[in-house]
């Protein structure tokens, strides 16, 4: 009976010709669109997620400590609300990574009269100190200690990627939503060109008193298939368009955002994509199923 | 088989009352082929359509195969419907199917098991004397052969019943002739028949019991 029930359904999209296939375009554009936006924000989340990870705050001191004074520093430090850990850096210390950072050019700093670099201290925050609200509470404690010169660092800038990665899940989600609308109209048009091509079928089937859902489950899977086939186009084009502009674009993103891969979807996204098409198709065949007959 | 009492069908056409049928009654035992005869808009069809519950009468009582057709929910019409063969004087064959897949049609939307299907068809099909025709597409075939792949695909479900609604309506005599010789042989093998015909010459050929419908009202019951 499947077998008979898909036979039909593949009949029927057959049946309708170009317009199932401006509906499996429109599913494939709406996909592609979700998709691509769905890839980039996920990236996104990740590289927030390595920063939040990563923050630092640098405590600059007003002089390098005596040896015998420093443990208590790194004490009192260590007792001010939102700090996870402190690791004290002194100007040799911060001469020497500076040289590190430069790399071939490091003789710059040898031809320094003196060590410019103040002493500080790396300040790493709990996960409460991390926030925006936290990492500014932090920094101000951290200023009030005697010490301390200047305190440098906050995790202002990560949050305003957080909200652009929230910010292009939403357009990715509108622009998702209005081509997926367009795609169900088109898959709707297409099965009422089917419903139409197929009233003597199904006359036949309602007087021979084959079962309501013999006579429409046909309509409906062949929906679902124009939104499968919509949802493999899109996966190719994504996977296509990934293997050819992620290599190029990796280095910049390892520079810019820290990851050294612009990861794909994973199977579960994938999968979610599959199935949405697969639902928009059903939706729109559905939707063109036509009025109850005696 | 059939029974109606004291049937009425009345079609509202806006504010206008047409009545169809008035104050029909009668019966059908099994194994009967009964003609309906009678001049185009007598209510022939709108009798049978209430005999396949496509119309519910306006008043009295149609029993078919002994249910009550006006208390029917869906799957219940879908299940009388199984066992009720019919066909029309257009033979509404699907065009893009051949005879075989015409008829194979029925058995696959209900569900019948593949290995059945072509044993079945084919059986069907040398009742009415077209198995030779099986390839064909309707496009291809006369009107007599539309009309027995018609009635092989009415048949091949073999239900006890068999309604037609003009069979022979649009055929000539010889191609007319045909069908009711396969009409007959189908009588023959049990099935009880139910013929709607326009054509007097086809009730007279016949020679079977004769329900006569004038205006809707049963003029003529006898054979």
């Amino acid at each position: 009976m499947l077998g008979f029930l898909v036979g039909e359904a593949l009949r029927d999209l057959r049946r309708a010709g170009r317009v199932a296939v401006s509906a499996i375009l429109l599913i494939t554009l709406s996909l592609a669109a979700l998709g691509g936006f769905w890839l980039v924000s996920a990236n996104l989340d990740r590289a927030v997620g390595r920063w939040r990870d990563r923050v630092r705050i640098i405590v600059y001191l007003r002089r390098e400590p005596a040896e015998a004074d420093l443990p208590a520093l790194l004490e009192r430090v260590h007792g001010v609300p939102g700090v996870a850990s402190a690791v004290y850096v002194s100007r040799t210390d911060a001469l020497h990574a500076l040289k590190q950072v430069l790399g071939k050019d490091a003789g710059v700093v040898e031809s320094l009269p003196t060590n410019p670099l103040p002493a500080s201290i790396e300040v790493t925050p709990t996960a409460a100190g991390a926030t925006p609200d936290g990492a500014r509470e932090l920094v101000t404690r951290l200023g009030a200690l005697p010490e301390v010169e200047e305190v440098a660092g906050g995790v202002d800038w990560v949050e305003r990627l957080a909200q652009w990665q929230r910010l292009l899940a939403t357009i990715g989600l509108g622009v998702g939503a209005v081509l997926a609308l367009a795609a169900i109209l088109s898959v709707t048009t297409a099965t009422t060109l089917v419903v139409h091509a197929r009233r003597r079928e199904t006359e036949i089937m309602r007087l021979v008193g084959a079962p309501e859902l013999t006579i429409r489950l046909p309509l409906l899977l062949q929906g679902m298939l124009q939104g499968l086939a919509g949802a493999a186009l899109a996966l190719a084009v994504l996977t296509l368009i990934h293997s050819l502009v992620a290599p190029r674009l990796e280095p910049l993103v390892n520079l810019t955002l820290g990851l050294p891969r612009i990861a794909f979807l994973t199977p579960l996204a994938l999968a979610g994509l599959g199935l949405g098409g697969a639902l928009l198709g059903a939706l729109g065949g559905w939707l063109a199923r036509g009025g109850r007959e005696a | 088989m059939i029974e109606l009492h004291r049937v009425s069908k009345v079609y509202a056409v806006g504010p206008v009352k047409v009545p169809a049928l008035s104050d029909v009654s009668f019966r059908v035992d099994k194994g009967e082929f009964v003609v309906l005869a009678g001049p185009s808009g007598a209510g022939k069809t709108t009798l049978l359509r209430l005999l396949y519950r496509a119309e519910l009468p306006s008043e009295g009582e149609v029993e078919v195969l002994g249910a009550d057709v006006s208390a029917l929910g869906r799957a219940e019409v879908a299940a009388l419907r199984r066992s009720i063969g019919v066909v029309f004087q257009d033979a509404k064959l699907l065009p893009v199917r051949t005879v075989y897949e015409n008829v194979a049609f029925v058995l696959r939307v209900l569900g019948t098991p593949r290995r059945d299907i072509t044993a079945r068809v084919f059986d069907a099909l040398r009742g009415v004397g077209l198995s030779s025709r099986a390839q064909a597409y309707p496009a291809q075939l006369s009107q007599g052969e539309a009309q027995r792949a018609a009635l092989a695909r009415a048949i091949v479900r073999r239900p006890p019943l068999l309604l037609a609604d003009e069979p022979t309506g649009s055929l000539d005599d010889a191609m007319a002739a045909e069908i009711l010789e396969v009409l007959r042989d189908i009588w023959a093998g049990g099935t009880t028949v139910v013929l709607a015909t326009h054509q007097g010459r086809v009730a007279a050929a016949l020679r079977r019991r004769t329900i006569a419908l004038e205006a809707g009202r049963v003029v003529k019951d006898e054979g």
